[in-house]
């Protein structure tokens, strides 16, 4: 199944996170579709772990992260649009 | 109201400041439905000056302090009654009214069903977590029909209540019932729900992670909610006599009434 066509815009997320609120319930590691984020092995201030930016560049911005979050921890920006060159298989 | 700035959360402008860190635990769905909420109001551009946030008991009536909104809190199952005089007395504000199943079921269903009955343009959220959570697990008319309970001397041999088939009977225009999961759903319905011009019910069936059926070895934070997730089958106008929530059946999700 193709996922894009050639010419197609793919918007080009980019991912802020304050790690403080963050309770470590693991929503947005679990739900995202493009697999971008993960759980650190760090600790913020209250003890938890929190999420962090595996692969900036396979994030499409669908804002699945950000409507998901309950402690209102994690949000995406557009940062450009890049089209398809090559399409995915 | 200020908008928002590069740095902060987009909708940090709807939040107050004791909003982070919430009282809800790791995993609670409760956070996910006010977020969705929130983003909803965003998303349509609705005048925010004139939204009503009204909340009651518990751990759902913990929503009316953490919003920016115009917001009031009334215990013990007043939560509609509030509701309705707020919007007797503004009839153009959108009036939302959060609801667990403590102050909605037990001590708030006259109102509930004289709101409905007289059609009052209210939107009541109602958040179902099958149990009293801050009086300690005590098993209630939500409480499905489980093989063990936290609270073990009582013997529960009764069925859950019909929430939605209750909706429908007092005469709402909207009934719908997702979980916390269903985002993007419960984004369209809570649209859907704010432009009707009566009373309209979303049920969000939200897992409770201390106290609810802990040995039912379901799991723990996103293994509890995935559990519901997967457990449901959509299946929109469904007759709403058929919406009870019984052991080892699927739990049916969907838009049941739309007029």
């Amino acid at each position: 199944m193709k996922f894009f066509n050639n010419g197609m815009k793919i918007p080009c997320g980019e991912i802020h996170i304050v790690k403080d609120r963050c309770k470590g319930c693991g929503f947005c590691v679990t739900y995202c579709p493009m697999d971008v984020l993960e759980m650190s092995k760090e600790f913020n201030a209250k003890g938890y772990h929190f999420p962090e930016v595996k692969n900036i560049e396979n994030c499409i911005c669908c804002g699945l992260c950000e409507m998901l979050c309950p402690d209102f921890v994690i949000w995406s920006v557009v940062k450009e649009e890049k089209e398809v060159v090559e399409a995915l298989g | 109201m200020e908008k928002k700035n590069e740095k902060s959360h987009p909708v940090d402008f709807l939040l107050s400041e004791d909003a982070t860190p919430s009282v809800w635990c790791p995993g609670c769905g409760i956070g996910t439905v006010v977020n969705t909420f929130v983003e909803t109001l965003e998303k349509v551009n609705a005048d925010l000056d004139r939204v009503c946030v009204s909340s009651g008991v518990g751990c759902t009536g913990k929503v009316a302090d953490y919003l920016k909104l115009n917001c009031c809190n009334e215990a013990h199952g007043n939560a509609i009654k509030c509701a309705v005089k707020f919007k007797l007395q503004k009839p153009e504000t959108n009036v939302v009214v959060f609801m667990n199943d403590a102050d909605f079921i037990a001590s708030g269903a006259d109102d509930f069903i004289e709101a409905g009955k007289k059609g009052v343009e209210l939107l009541v959220i109602y958040i179902n977590n099958f149990i009293y959570v801050i009086s300690e697990n005590k098993t209630f008319t939500t409480t499905p029909f489980t093989r063990i309970l936290v609270d073990k001397d009582s013997e529960l041999l009764e069925l859950p209540f019909n929430i939605p088939h209750l909706a429908k009977l007092c005469g709402a225009q909207y009934v719908a019932r997702w979980t916390p999961l269903h985002v993007r759903r419960l984004m369209y319905s809570i649209t859907d729900a704010l432009k009707k011009p009566g009373f309209s019910v979303i049920e969000v069936i939200s897992p409770c992670l201390i106290y609810y059926a802990t040995e039912d070895k379901i799991g723990e934070t996103i293994d509890r909610m995935r559990f519901y997730h997967d457990n449901s089958v959509i299946k929109h106008g469904e007759p709403t006599e058929n919406l009870d929530i019984r052991h080892q059946d699927k739990i049916i999700m969907g838009r049941f009434v739309d007029i």
